[in-house]
């Protein structure tokens, strides 16, 4: 049980020597390449066993943990997380979900060799809205023949498998809920009649070989379709359950990682006659990053254990999160910037991660599900909530989980909404001012979501509609914090109401400074003893 | 949970009368222009429609259902029929 953690293998990020150090990260994404050291870390420690579940020879328990393991990575480098494998896991997803015992087993084969699956769903025509997809498996007697084009896949150059999202209904048929289904091509170099496409780049993740796939008349076997024939569009909406919780975790430690380069800085550099950190207003943005690390984590690790412990809810909370979190964490980093000042624009030196890390959760944010997709899918459950069953304690620790079910998972979240339930007790529990704005604020927003007329559930919503999403993200959030283990510390407490108040912009400025100064002090210890920043730190190895 | 507001469990001529004012109501039309033969597409049902039906029935008959049922059973008679068959197998 004494094996080597990541953070260990990728060492201390500001050693210059280092291969998997910010300086070789930056000369990789300046690069526009994968960094090369890192990918050979990642399949030394063989990352794809945790995209596996136990039941199939792999690492995968719970969703939680696979998120803790992969922080390291992503704290130094998302394009390295998200470009060498979490697309893989996103693509096995799938087959986890819907595939036959021997496609899993075939799957869990390919990943445990180290091969990587591309996960085809975007076609550019056509963006989040999945029901338009055009790339057509056209049914024949042997299986299906493949036409079309999918885009902005990673790793479409390099991958040996794919899992494909494809129409199979009558094109000329009026649009219906079981027009597509998924395939899986387990050997795309045995395909003729596909067609690896050109690389795309991008800003951000810019060591990510995203590409495309061209298909023209290739013949797939029936044997690749995963789960029943037009059962592509429920399959992926219960796997994305699962990989907007991944995404949105990992993406907290950017923030991580961050906040330690700045504090690192701030610490380090003299102005004015005193290090930055003497300064009131760089403690409290410091400060201020630090609560929303924790917001965003107590938000990240309610709706991962939700996918395990209330599966029926889960959709929500996994989109919730999808859509509240690479935002705060955006907003954050972004702050963290004014403490660097000019530093946080060069793209070289110690601190040039913080500006990589600010062009990466972007694409996170948008990666897979964009934000307002995410909005869209929460906003028809909000009229109905139920709210007359809290979650039970469980859902916040860290007792061990029970295995992940895809088949609880559902396409519809029902009504009852245990994390939402849970809020109005815990608030009871605070007291005080601060919980007393969130017991109004969680009046007014049922009221207006009650009042939604059905044509505002929908893509055809305006803007006011869909800002209750939002509110109600934020309302989850403030639930994930107030249950947390953590609320016992009240200066803790009041530091993350004052955050959620000012980002959603139900509060100004704090009038005092006592939780931010309470949560600077406590910055400063983990910083001396090595421990990471976050709410359930873990040892990091970097030079202060 | 909230439970049904129906003590009697509901006939599929209920169930067809019901879906066929939640249709009307959604579509701003009278009751009377909704044909239960025809498909819930052509009556002007997208997949928003469908997720706002699935909640009113799950608010109103306790039954929890995933939209693509609306697609399995595709006009108000056949999903009546669907409802019908699972309320009395007492399926939650």
């Amino acid at each position: 049980m004494t094996a080597p953690t990541l953070e260990t293998l990728l060492g201390d990020p500001y050693d210059e020597t280092n291969p998997t150090g910010h300086a070789a990260v930056l000369a990789a994404d300046d690069a526009g390449e994968p960094l090369a050291a890192g990918e050979a870390v990642l399949d030394g420690w063989s990352v794809n066993a945790e995209y596996v579940p136990v039941a199939l020879g792999g690492r995968l328990a719970d969703v939680p943990t696979l998120i803790r393991r992969l922080r390291p990575v992503f704290r130094r480098d998302a394009g390295l997380g998200l470009g060498h494998g979490l697309t893989t896991l996103m693509a096995a997803l799938n087959v986890w979900t819907a595939g036959t015992p021997e496609q899993c087993r075939r799957v869990a084969g390919l990943l445990l060799a180290g091969e990587r699956i591309s996960v085809a769903y975007h076609e550019l025509a056509h963006g989040n809205d999945l029901a338009r997809n055009a790339l057509r498996a056209e049914p024949t007697s042997a299986g299906f023949l493949l036409h079309g084009t999918k885009q902005v896949i990673n790793n479409a150059g390099r991958a040996r498998a794919a899992v494909i999202f494809a129409r199979t209904a009558d094109p000329a048929a009026p649009p219906g809920g079981r027009d597509h289904s998924l395939l899986l091509l387990d050997d795309l170099d045995a395909v003729a009649g596909l067609t690896r496409l050109p690389r795309l780049r991008t800003s951000g993740l810019a060591g990510c070989r995203l590409a495309g796939l061209g298909f023209d008349g290739a013949a797939v076997p029936a044997g690749a379709l995963v789960g029943e024939p037009g059962t592509g569009g429920s399959t992926a909406l219960r796997s994305f359950q699962v990989s907007r919780c991944v995404t949105a975790g990992v993406g907290t430690a950017l923030l991580e990682a961050a906040l330690f380069g700045v504090y690192r800085f701030a610490a380090g550099r003299i102005l004015y006659g005193r290090p930055v950190t003497a300064l009131p207003h760089a403690r409290y943005l410091l400060a201020g990053a630090f609560a929303d690390l924790h917001i965003a984590q107590a938000f990240t690790h309610a709706a991962a254990r939700s996918l395990h412990l209330c599966p029926a809810a889960a959709g929500r909370y996994a989109a919730a999160a999808k859509f509240l979190v690479p935002r705060l964490v955006e907003d954050a980093l972004g702050d963290l910037a004014v403490v660097l000042g000019a530093r946080s624009y060069l793209r070289t030196g110690p601190y040039a991660f913080v500006g990589k890390h600010l062009r990466d959760i972007a694409g996170l944010s948008i990666g897979h599900a964009g934000g307002v997709s995410c909005q869209l899918a929460l906003l028809p459950d909000l009229p109905g909530l139920v709210l007359d069953e809290p979650a039970a304690p469980e859902l916040f620790g860290t007792s061990p989980l029970p295995p992940l079910d895809f088949t609880a998972l559902r396409m519809r979240a029902s009504r009852p909404d245990p994390l939402l339930a849970a809020l109005a007790p815990a608030l009871d529990a605070v007291g005080g001012e601060l919980a007393a704005g969130v017991r109004v604020e969680l009046a007014e927003l049922r009221a207006a979501a009650g009042a939604l007329p059905v044509a505002e559930r929908g893509v055809t919503a305006g803007h006011r509609s869909l800002a209750l999403t939002e509110r109600y993200a934020w309302l989850l959030a403030t639930s994930a914090c107030l249950n947390s283990p953590h609320a016992g510390d009240p200066l803790w407490t009041d530091a993350v109401l004052e955050r959620i108040g000012l980002r959603s912009g139900r509060l100004g400025e704090p009038r005092t400074t006592t939780a931010a100064e309470a949560a600077f002090a406590v910055l400063t210890d983990r910083a001396e003893r090595g421990r990471s920043f976050d709410l359930d730190p873990e040892p990091v190895v970097r030079t202060r | 949970m909230s439970l049904p507001e129906h003590t009697r469990p509901p006939t599929t001529a209920d169930l067809v009368t019901w879906l066929a004012e939640r249709v009307a109501e959604y579509r701003e039309v009278p009751v009377g222009q909704i044909d239960a033969t025809v498909p819930l597409a052509e009556l002007g049902l997208d997949s928003v429609y469908v997720l706002s039906l699935c909640g009113d029935v799950e608010d109103t008959w306790g039954l929890e259902v995933e939209p693509t049922v609306a697609w399995d059973y595709p006009t108000i008679e056949a999903l009546a029929g669907y409802l019908h068959g699972e309320l009395a197998a007492g399926r939650p």
